[in-house]
């Protein structure tokens, strides 16, 4: 489909080519280095040569210096050759000497002022094309000593009469990029008044750099550029209304002047809609007729028309919706946005979602938007099973694995929840649409798409049985989504009664239906349910012994995590001891949400609307904001709140606290799960225990009273640890308690709680790994010495891959299983910077450390290393395989780390970024 | 704001900065990380998702956004801000190709390789500090064409044994 096709390289380009054939002829890396020193120490030398170079060579060699530069070496010389052919009068050498400073030079060189100079000469030579060069390289720099220099000279340039248009276009942008920079150094002038007159420039390059420019510079001064907006729609339309063939070079595949025509569309969304009826009537016409050509048959098959075609539209589309005025024109666009929606093109349909995101806040569009509502969570739905499935993924990696990289299809759910919220009519509607949507894309739901199900539901008597019964019927299903689980457990906790009384819905079959969940849920969920199972127990007295029976269970009252074992130790006592009267008391109904703003709007509106971002637009919406109740106030500093647990078990909420300007009530912190609420740790614990990582034997702990040695070791599933607790003073420690923070797959025996002094006890700990972990488990010792109480709590040098059982493999079978493991979940990537000099010998060490085999001749690559091994715990055997890539030059690493279980695979990854 | 190249195995052939903030903000070392994620992001993508990427923190945050078309063996990569339409920026690359195809007659992965300077010469003409400077072929064109007029003339008085210091 493309109309280009990049071919096979001719081969007899090789022989004329003047630097490095190496990389190309796929010679190794090493050949490369060789090449490119040689080439390096050769440069040098001719540089500092006692022979004057001529500008030719100089030339020669500081291209070259450049390549070698982009092909990803570090250049450190040559600054002061590319500076001197700065002052060239010859086009080839100037080029090249502003090209590698472009590129080159930091804007804090001490070569700036002589950089500046050249520059300032270049710009007083009326020469365009040494002008073009010159403004190119201030807008490429870019830095504050540029802006200084040069910015009050250039608007003299853009605006003179003289001036080319080759070099106005330039001048303008170059303006552009200081005024970005440095908008303080750009000084405004009688100048702005004639920049606004470019509009009418004959040169549509002119116009396109100018209306670049205006549309950045009338954000901060908007009366300064008022008169644009005129300018902009008698240009808009007159391009508009043109023939295809009247703007000749400008016209782009059937086009014209595509570039222009969405310039002018996002700088008029800089502003209201036009005060002047008739300067209005003649934008809505122009708005009319994109739209209409939009329906035409396309006048090319080529995907550069349509493209370009709908860049405008979409544009004009924006712009409707900024102006919010013309309910015709916005039901148009919503349609037209259907039906990008179900186009086949993603890319159109990315955008169409982006823009239906912005029509959300529309107020004229409503119905027009509800009858989309439907389209967008058909095509969510097409997409779950269908060939797409793979992009979401791809966004989600991208996401998870590139660090904060986003696409569109977070927002997607975003919108659906948007729209689904703002059109409901009745909110039965609402929580059917939300539970749907979790119920196909679950994993793509974000918090704030569940905290507002919740919210709405608590706020709205009306909906409560229905969502009751919805949700109820949506844990049914034997798989289903932990954010459904969520929901469900958060929903019948407050209003299973009203389901209660159906058989088919009994507080038994609630309550087993949730509990069948519960072990595959992660922890916060599991939180969530045991304060659901509380709740039950007020909400219907029948189920109290069962699920007394499940609290008291091992698996929580001894939960590993802390979290956990709390809420069912407290839970567990809470029922036996309190009244029911108390019980009805801490365990009232939720009090109703203050009313307030979406959750998702707000982080929408954070995120910005496109094209919608002037200021104008924000200011009117602010006090909207504020009678709603105004933006959420931070979590963290809300009232002394009955916020970290969920039932506020520690401050019993009275029913009086329904007032709606709680803000201890957001749900956001509610259900805060705290890893870290395990008590403080002693301080350098963790560095202290990345140590140990790749070893199994070491000092632990030291301070100036105790220094606690650990020698372990590991097999299988099974591991034995001895703690050796020193005493380093002469004076003997009492009551010496070390209590393994409770952790039910270790055994141990108590320790002799006098400690002599200088002497040293031993403590044993057998181990059992009954299945993965990610927390380490913690250690308490507390001890006398004198009359002070000591307490230090550490992390237990227990890491999973201490059960890590190497497996030798050959090349072949390692990379059948490593296709095996080629779900996205199951690899965990991270690219990391080098703490530690990069010994292959030490990395190899600890590798071996961490427990996998490591396998030769695997990779292709010498450097990198390969790995294979097995995690043994008692409930499963995790296969795991590994492959860490250094680059010395970057000083980084990659480590791949792919497992056939998820937690394993990010969790190992994360240990082990740590230890190079 | 940057553009990028990169060819199917996926090492980056070239790599232009056009936006200070790239230079100036960061070490090499970050560019050289920003090359590898994007190529690392764009190349696992299929061909039938959208071509835009949010911006992740690397790229300077979510007011950046890649745009990347991907021709043969080769990605065009385009860093640009929310000042820029998505779909401007498709067919910008488009014409960045198309003269490319043009100036070289039609081009092929090693003109790119050994006339980084030509292709950075051409990038120029359209592209001036991460801002569309230029969009018609035809004007790009005659500028490239009147540049390579300068070249040869320098060149042959250079060659000339008049012409020496």
């Amino acid at each position: 489909t493309q109309a280009i096709s990049l071919q096979a390289p001719p081969t007899q380009r090789l022989a004329s080519t003047f630097v490095l054939a190496a990389p190309i002829a796929g010679k190794s890396k090493e050949a490369e280095i060789k090449r490119i020193n040689k080439e390096l120490a050769n440069i040098r030398s001719k540089f500092k040569g006692d022979k004057a170079l001529d500008g030719y060579s100089k030339k020669k060699y500081v291209c070259k210096l450049l390549f070698i530069f982009l092909l990803g070496h570090d250049i450190d010389f040559g600054h002061m050759e590319a500076v001197n052919l700065l002052s060239s009068n010859k086009y080839t050498e100037k080029q090249i000497g502003y090209l590698f400073i472009s590129v080159l030079v930091n804007s804090n060189s001490e070569l700036i002022r002589l950089i500046n100079n050249a520059i300032k000469n270049d710009l007083a030579s009326r020469n365009p094309t040494f002008m073009c060069l010159a403004l190119h390289c201030i807008a490429n720099v870019g830095s504050r000593e540029m802006a200084e220099a040069f910015a009050s000279e250039i608007p003299r340039i853009l605006v003179a009469g003289d001036t080319m248009d080759s070099v106005k276009q330039s001048a303008a942008l170059c303006l552009l990029r200081l005024y970005k920079t440095s908008p303080d150094l750009v000084p405004m002038g009688e100048w702005t008044s004639r920049v606004v007159h470019l509009l009418n420039d004959q040169h549509m390059g002119v116009v396109t750099a100018a209306v670049s420019l205006i549309t950045c510079l009338c954000k901060k001064n908007p009366d300064d550029f008022k008169t644009c907006v005129s300018l902009a729609v008698s240009r808009l339309s007159r391009i508009v209304s043109s023939a295809s063939t009247d703007l000749q070079d400008y016209t782009y595949y059937f086009v014209p002047a595509p570039w222009l025509s969405v310039k002018l569309l996002r700088l008029l969304q800089c502003y209201p809609p036009p005060e002047d009826a008739a300067v209005k009537g003649r934008l809505v016409e122009c708005l009319e007729t994109v739209l209409n050509k939009a329906q035409e048959p396309p006048k090319s098959k080529k995907v550069q028309h349509s493209n370009a075609k709908n860049a405008i539209l979409f544009e004009a589309i924006s712009l409707i919706i900024h102006y919010d005025s013309e309910p015709n024109l916005l039901v148009r666009a919503c349609n037209q946005l259907g039906q990008f929606l179900q186009h086949r093109e993603t890319n159109l349909r990315y955008l169409a979602l982006e823009s239906m995101c912005t029509l959300a806040s529309s107020e004229f569009s409503h119905e027009a938007v509800k009858t989309h509502i439907e389209t967008v969570i058909n095509a969510l739905k097409v997409r779950g099973v269908g060939p797409l499935r793979g992009q979401e993924r791809k966004g989600l990696d991208v996401r998870a694995g590139g660090g904060a990289w986003m696409s569109g299809y977070s927002l997607e759910r975003e919108v659906v929840a948007i729209l689904a919220e703002k059109y409901a009519v009745d909110y039965s509607w609402y929580v059917d649409t939300i539970l749907n949507l979790i119920r196909i894309a679950g994993d793509y739901v974000s918090e704030e798409v569940w905290y507002r199900v919740i919210q709405i539901v608590i706020n709205r008597d009306d909906v409560q049985g229905y969502a009751a019964k919805t949700v109820f019927e949506a844990l049914q299903a034997p798989a289903c989504h932990e954010n459904m689980v969520k929901v469900g457990g958060y929903i019948l906790g407050e209003f299973g009664n009203l389901i209660a009384g159906d058989p088919r819905s009994s507080p038994l079959v609630q309550f087993n239906l949730l509990h069948s969940k519960f072990h595959l849920c992660s922890v916060a969920t599991r939180a969530l349910l045991l304060s659901t199972y509380i709740k039950f127990i007020n909400l219907f007295p029948e189920t109290k012994a069962t699920i007394q029976e499940v609290l008291r269970s091992d698996s929580q009252i001894r939960n590993a995590d802390v979290e956990l074992q709390q809420r069912a130790v407290e839970y567990l006592k809470l029922s036996s001891i309190a009244s029911t009267d108390v019980l009805a008391t801490v365990l009232e109904e939720m009090p109703p949400f203050p009313e307030r703003e979406s959750s998702i709007l707000a982080k929408l509106k954070k995120k910005k609307g496109p094209g919608a971002g002037s200021e104008l637009d924000d200011g009117k919406k602010e006090p909207g904001a504020e009678i709603n109740g105004g933006m959420e106030p931070s979590a963290s500093t809300s009232t002394p709140s009955p916020s970290a647990d969920l039932l506020g078990l520690r401050a019993a909420p009275p029913a009086s606290l329904a007032a709606p300007t709680s803000a201890g009530n957001l749900l956001v912190d509610v259900f805060s799960d705290s890893p870290a609420a395990a008590p403080g740790l002693a301080p350098g614990t963790d560095e202290n225990f990345l140590r140990f990582v790749c070893k199994n034997n070491g000092v632990l702990f030291e301070n100036q009273l105790l220094q606690i040695g650990v020698k372990s070791e590991f097999r299988q599933n099974l591991g034995r640890m001895y703690l050796f607790y020193g005493n380093k003073t002469s004076v003997q420690f009492q009551s010496f308690t070390p209590t393994r923070l409770p952790q039910l797959n270790i055994q141990t025996k108590a320790v002799d709680p006098l400690v002599e002094g200088g002497a040293q006890v031993q403590q044993v700990l057998n181990i059992e790994c009954l299945s993965d972990f990610t927390l380490a488990p913690l250690i308490n010792i507390k001890f006398r010495y004198g009359g002070t109480l000591q307490n230090i709590t550490l992390k237990l040098p227990i890491t999973l891959n201490k059960f890590f059982q190497a497996t030798e493999m050959q090349s072949q079978d390692f990379f059948q299983r490593w296709k095996q493991l080629s779900l996205p979940q199951q690899e965990s990537q991270k690219i990391f910077k080098a703490n530690h000099p990069m010994d292959p010998e030490v990395t190899k060490a600890k590798l071996l450390g961490f427990g996998s085999a490591l396998l030769d001749k695997v990779d292709p690559n010498p450097d990198n290393f390969v790995g294979a091994g097995i995690i043994q715990t008692k409930s499963l055997q995790v296969g795991c395989l590994l492959r860490l890539e250094p680059n010395a030059q970057a000083q980084m690493y990659r480590l791949t780390l792919r497992t056939s279980k998820e937690a394993v695979s990010r969790h190992l990854c994360e240990l082990l970024s740590e230890q190079f | 704001s940057f553009t990028g190249l990169a060819n199917q195995t996926f090492c980056t052939v070239l790599l232009y900065k056009n936006s200070p903030s790239l230079k100036t903000r960061e070490s090499e070392d970050i560019q050289q990380q920003i090359i590898r994620e994007t190529f690392h992001l764009v190349s696992k993508r299929d061909e039938n998702v959208c071509n835009f990427l949010e911006g992740g923190l690397l790229i300077g945050g979510s007011d950046n956004k890649l745009i990347y078309r991907h021709y043969a063996t080769l990605y065009f990569v385009f860093c640009v801000d929310s000042s820029e339409s998505e779909l401007g920026i498709l067919d910008l690359i488009q014409v960045f190709v198309e003269t490319l195809d043009k100036c070289f007659e039609n081009v092929c992965e090693l003109d790119l390789i050994f006339h980084v300077d030509k292709v950075h010469n051409i990038l120029a003409e359209m592209v001036m500090g991460g801002m569309v400077l230029e969009t018609n072929m035809n004007e790009i064109v005659t500028q490239i064409d009147a540049q390579n007029k300068l070249e040869k003339s320098e060149t042959f008085i250079f060659q000339s044994p008049r012409q020496d210091r």
